[in-house]
């Protein structure tokens, strides 16, 4: 396993998050992540192994959602932020767009975008606009109408109007053409180099994630099964086998795929 | 003419109750059971503060009761419903309606069940054909609910607050991870909603004399607000005048004892053919 | 039951019965005994109570049916219950109709308007629902005050009900009333135990969780909605209909929107979805007001409200009401869980570990 080069002053240090819903359900256990400025992070990984809950832990959760982050710490920008309401996270520069439901979609184009909008921050609805110019045709349009891509092109855009100096982004390929998924992706990367905006991204498209992300983590049963440079995950075996599908083009013998799956289990 | 004018000062009462059950309701989808109570409560608050005051100052009067109405539904946000968010609605409601027994008791336990009138202005602006009289009240009545049902919709259609305000009613978790606290939204919208309350009950009170019975105006201002749809406050204006006119209509042409039953009998009209309002969205019914 | 643990279950039939636990059967024998004895010593005061006590519990276990177990919030109760007093006067009256018919007939009625105030459950949940049974109970009494003002002695007076004969017993004065009320309210417990612990109870539960997921597993929702509303409205309608022999009188003031709600005080206050917490929340309801009551007679009397003592009784329901919800929601039957529990854990309790623990 490669570990990450050590760091003075990570932007986000989470440290054995451990969340559980409904006082009984376990989704994630002991989950460490660090995110430096500037960086684009990737975390990947099956359905249901915690990608969304940590994102979520870390946003923040609501009083009347029944779940909790039962153990661990995170620490953003040197404060933590543990058991704070979402609004004061968002405030102090974490920003998250989610999976789903991640606009107002009873309320037109223009209407999401100018949701916080403030006088010093119109400068960044141009920026936002010209990253999107897709969005400026669509400004009277019903956000609920747009297409998949277009929505998603929004969400970033209304996350990014809370000048946020982390970005998650949860599923970004959920639903979109692979097409669209990488052209928003270079977006991203664009953002990410013109504003040195750090961003934590959540993906199932793993290709995708470790093409713009330089580090990456893999989440499997709650747990950081693996963890290392975008390039040195792309290139390993196991990640290619499971994640990346294909591996070495041919397919492996039966008894080979048994051990790998047994090797998974003991990881999880 | 006249039957016209009774018909739209009635109608803009029914319209200001209902404006505040559609904002309690667009914001937290909580059906407030109390807000007959809340407004009559409103009107006696009135009816003190107006002795109190030095003078009998109509404005200094309308200013403290605004206040404290305000006050009234931050109260019973932060005291109540604020631990009941993610809660079935029924629960909710059933505080609504606990809240609703409760100011009715306030009503003789603090003012002794007395029966008492609130003053905005007797003085005969003219005098129809017929006899019938228009009143300062009426006026009066027509511009509050002009001025306060735009002061709505250029809040919610133009300002950021009233963006905010409509997305934390959509989504209240997204609104949080966009930088709107939304404690503060539903704070604000009940405490507008109490306002709109306290506002119909002096000018309900201003018409006729008030009692613990007139709570019964706030099922009045429900039906208003089910005709035009729960989640709709251009619903609430229609509602409002179309359950006036029924009244109207019904007391005049029919018999003025079966005006009494023409709310829940419009109520029971609406839930069999179109529950969700004439503005509303169908798919409320199966939000809450 | 297997020998060794007296909570080791080994099939259904065990699970299922309405006492599992054999001091539950103790203590309920000594109950029962402890009531049937209560008319020999008691007041007559006590016992009027006491039968006031019993009509609650008939409703209000017809209440929990619908609200706890089927989930469907009614606003109606008290129609229903008026129901079952006018049709009771009605019978009397007009056709001089006996005890052992007028109140069967009551209940089929009562049953019957159920049935119809059902209906827009299958279209509706929750609110709605509660809206709709809202306009259904004002409808319901607008008819029975236009009768009443027609066809009573005068419009306010109410109508007068003859006490009931059974055979050549004539039904008069608390002992006997307590005895016929105690009846029916065991009845009525059992009725609704067997009906809970039943398929019918279960799928009620099951609708009243997911009412689609019920569906998807075979449970026909219309049928058991309207089954829950006539079975709810019929007990209604049999408290309404032995109330009003009780009281001797009807009139239609006495069945108000209050009355309905304090009937779901009773089940929130008591506990929803639970028999036994509808006749916990009956008895606490009822005897609530003579409570406060009692409380400021023994206040000094220059510290007694006068007439505002009826307001704070009005306002107690409404406190009762929201501290239950807000601090309780599972009602007084929660409180008596969480109890046997402790004795029956005792003195193996169970902890929750710290953090620093689970490491």
């Amino acid at each position: 396993m490669t570990t990450q080069p050590a760091q003075t002053d990570p932007l986000l240090d989470v440290r054995q998050l451990e969340v559980v819903y409904n006082h009984v359900a376990t989704a994630v256990q002991g989950v460490s992540i660090e995110v430096r400025r500037g960086d684009i992070v990737t975390m990947i990984g099956t359905n249901g192994s915690g990608k969304t809950t940590t994102l979520r832990a870390i946003s923040g959760f609501l009083p009347a959602e029944d779940v909790a982050i039962t153990d661990g710490t995170i620490v953003f920008d040197k404060t933590s932020i543990v058991g704070t309401m979402p609004h004061l996270i968002s405030r102090r520069g974490i920003v998250l767009v989610p999976e789903r439901s991640k606009l107002f979609e009873t309320l037109t184009v223009q209407e999401n975008l100018h949701f916080n909008l403030t006088r010093q921050r119109r400068e960044i609805r141009d920026k936002v606009l010209g990253y999107f110019p897709r969005l400026a045709e669509r400004q009277s349009q019903v956000a609920g109408y747009l297409s998949g891509g277009e929505k998603q092109m929004l969400a970033i855009g209304m996350a990014l109007m809370c000048e946020p100096k982390l970005l998650l982004v949860d599923e970004l390929s959920l639903g979109l053409a692979p097409i669209v998924t990488h052209e928003i992706m270079t977006i991203l990367q664009t953002i990410n180099r013109d504003l040195g905006l750090a961003m934590l991204i959540v993906e199932q498209n793993a290709a995708a994630a470790l093409g713009v992300a330089s580090f990456g983590y893999v989440l499997e049963g709650g747990r950081v099964v693996f963890k290392g440079p975008a390039a040195t995950l792309m290139q390993h075996q196991d990640i290619k086998e499971f994640y990346l599908g294909g591996g070495e083009g041919k397919s492996r013998s039966y008894r080979d795929l048994r051990q790998y799956a047994r090797k998974r289990r003991w990881w999880g | 003419m006249e039957l016209l004018v009774s018909i739209i000062v009635l109608g803009t009462t029914y319209a200001l109750l209902a404006a505040g059950i559609v904002i309690v309701y667009k914001a937290s989808r909580v059906v407030n059971f109390a807000h007959g109570e809340l407004a009559i409560v409103g009107a006696y608050v009135f009816y003190s503060v107006a002795i109190m005051m030095p003078g009998h100052s109509l404005p200094l009067t309308i200013a403290v009761t605004a206040i404290v109405s305000v006050i009234f539904g931050v109260i019973v946000y932060f005291a109540l419903m604020r631990s009941l968010l993610g809660q079935p609605t029924f629960v909710a409601a059933m505080v609504t309606i606990g809240v609703a027994i409760i100011f009715k008791a306030a009503i003789v336990v603090v003012w002794q069940s007395k029966s008492v009138g609130v003053n905005l202005g007797r003085q005969i602006l003219y005098t129809y054909p017929g006899g019938g009289r228009l009143t300062a009240v009426d006026l009066i009545t027509v511009i509050a609910g002009v001025l306060f049902f735009a002061a709505m919709f250029g809040f919610f259609g133009y300002t950021r607050l009233g963006r905010q305000f409509r997305g934390a009613a959509e989504n209240p978790l997204l609104a949080s991870q966009r930088q709107v606290n939304v404690n503060l939204i539903l704070a604000l919208a009940w405490g507008t909603a109490v306002f709109a309350a306290s506002l119909a009950g002096v000018l309900f009170g201003s018409r006729s004399m008030l009692s613990p019975q007139s709570t019964i105006i706030g099922l009045s201002g429900l039906t208003a607000a089910l005709v035009g749809g729960l989640d709709s406050l251009r619903g609430a204006i229609i509602g409002g005048m179309l359950v006036a006119t029924a009244t109207f209509i019904t007391a005049r042409l029919i018999d003025p004892a079966l005006s009494e039953a023409v709310p829940f009998a419009i109520l029971l009209v609406v839930m069999c053919w179109r529950p969700w309002g004439l503005f509303g969205t169908p798919e409320e019914l199966n939000r809450v | 039951m297997a020998a060794g643990s007296p909570y080791l279950r080994v099939s259904y039939a065990e699970t299922n019965r309405i006492f599992p636990e054999p001091y539950q059967r103790v203590v309920v024998t000594a109950a029962l005994v402890a009531l049937l004895a209560v008319p020999f010593f008691g007041s007559g005061y006590l016992l009027h109570l006491m039968n006031l006590t019993f009509l609650a519990v008939i409703g209000a276990v017809g209440l929990n049916l619908l609200t706890g177990y089927c989930g469907q919030v009614s606003l109606g109760h008290a129609s229903f219950m008026a129901i079952g007093a006018f049709v009771t006067a009605i019978l009397t009256n007009l056709y001089a109709a006996p005890f052992w018919l007028a109140v069967p007939a009551s209940c089929i009625i009562g049953a019957a308007v159920g049935f119809v105030v059902g209906l827009p459950a299958l279209r509706f949940r929750g609110i709605y629902l509660a809206i709709t049974t809202l306009a259904m109970h004002y409808a319901i009494i607008f008819i029975l005050t236009t009768y009443q003002a027609k066809f009573g002695s005068s419009a306010t007076a109410g109508i007068s009900i003859p006490a009931p004969v059974i055979g050549s017993w004539q039904i008069e004065g608390g002992r006997s009333w307590y005895y016929v009320l105690l009846l029916t309210g065991v009845a009525t417990v059992l009725f609704g135990l067997n009906l809970s612990r039943s398929y019918v109870g279960r799928a009620w539960v099951a609708i009243r969780d997911r009412d689609i997921a019920a569906a998807s597993v075979g449970i026909n929702v219309t049928r058991f909605k309207l089954l829950a509303f006539v079975t709810s409205a019929a007990l209604a309608a049999l408290a309404g209909s032995l109330g009003a022999y009780f009281s001797g009188v009807v009139t239609v003031e006495a069945y108000t929107l209050e009355l309905a709600i304090l009937y779901l005080a009773m089940i929130i206050v008591g506990g929803m979805g639970s028999i036994a917490g509808s006749v916990l929340g009956a008895v606490f309801m009822t005897l609530l007001p003579f409570w406060i009551e009692h409380g400021f007679d023994m206040l000094p009397p220059n510290w007694r409200l006068g007439s505002t003592s009826y307001g704070l009784q009005e306002a107690a329901i409404g406190i009762v009401i929201i501290l239950f919800l807000l601090f309780e929601p599972k009602g007084l039957i929660e409180i008596y869980r969480r109890i046997a529990l402790y004795f029956e854990r005792w003195p193996f309790r169970y902890r929750e570990l710290s953090p620093a623990e689970r490491r």
